[in-house]
């Protein structure tokens, strides 16, 4: 039989997991303006590297390896600066943010759909700026989702 | 100590440690410190004795001033930490509700 002080001491512990589990979630820093146009244009430049496929492999390749080792160092920045940054499979995101992280998942095969098309239709230069525009759009309509999401956990657990 | 759960976790401070390291692949000391509210002495002894009961595993990054301690949880802190959380939850649907 559980006494009443250790009922309380067992929603305490509970508790305690939760608003832990929570923290890599809701605890983070601003995100700076630029994040929004550089990641747009990362990708509007790996598409764009596309332009040399036949041409120029040695370009094509360059580019590529140039963009990829770019990315690397941009998400260990993140991670450094962030302290406990999550990633999805790894944890159990609180229920707030795993809604928008479904949102975002969905949206970007939209994106993805939308850029292959744009592709099909006009070739590299189109969909190379419908990814920057849609990429670009879709990452601040991201961020005002989580920030919203993040500030009702913070609430629920306060 | 309630049947059933870890009494290196049951510390608040460290299942408030564990929880977060469960949801991350890699948390800094200075993270864990900002969140957890303690001084760095005490989120040492708090890691160390995680690390010791093979929960955790530390790594540092650099020297001096510069230099960066992240923590990352193994499998068997994982397992650990889960069943806690389990058995906390098992305690508390056989609680009567407190209305």
């Amino acid at each position: 039989m559980v006494s009443a002080m250790e009922s309380t001491e067992v929603r305490q512990q509970l508790l305690a997991a939760e608003r832990g589990a929570a923290a890599p979630y809701i605890d983070y820093p601003p995100t700076p303006w630029w994040y929004f146009p550089s990641i747009g244009l990362w990708v509007a430049a790996m598409i764009g590297t596309f332009t040399w496929w036949r041409e120029n492999a040695a370009l094509f390749v360059g580019s590529m390896v140039i963009l990829i080792v770019l990315e690397i160092a941009f998400v260990t920045w993140m991670r450094r600066r962030h302290g406990a940054l999550p990633v999805p499979g790894k944890g159990t995101p609180p229920p707030e943010i795993a809604a928008v992280w479904r949102v975002y998942a969905l949206t970007l095969s939209v994106i993805v759909l939308v850029v292959a098309l744009g592709w099909w239709l006009g070739g590299v230069p189109v969909a190379a700026g419908l990814a920057f525009v849609l990429v670009t759009g879709g990452l601040v309509g991201y961020e005002r989702r989580y920030a919203r999401a993040a500030a009702a956990v913070r609430s629920r657990l306060a | 100590m309630i049947d059933g759960l870890d009494p290196i976790i049951h510390v608040p401070k460290r299942l408030a440690a564990m929880a977060i390291l469960a949801n991350a692949p890699d948390v800094s000391f200075r993270f864990l410190k900002d969140h957890l509210r303690l001084s760095d002495s005490d989120l040492s002894k708090q890691m160390s004795t995680l690390e010791a009961a093979g929960y955790v595993t530390a790594n540092k990054d650099g020297r001096g001033r510069g230099a960066s301690t992240t923590y990352r949880m193994t499998k068997d802190g994982r397992k650990a930490y889960e069943a806690h959380c389990a058995a906390l939850r098992a305690l508390l649907d056989g609680l009567p509700s407190t209305g």
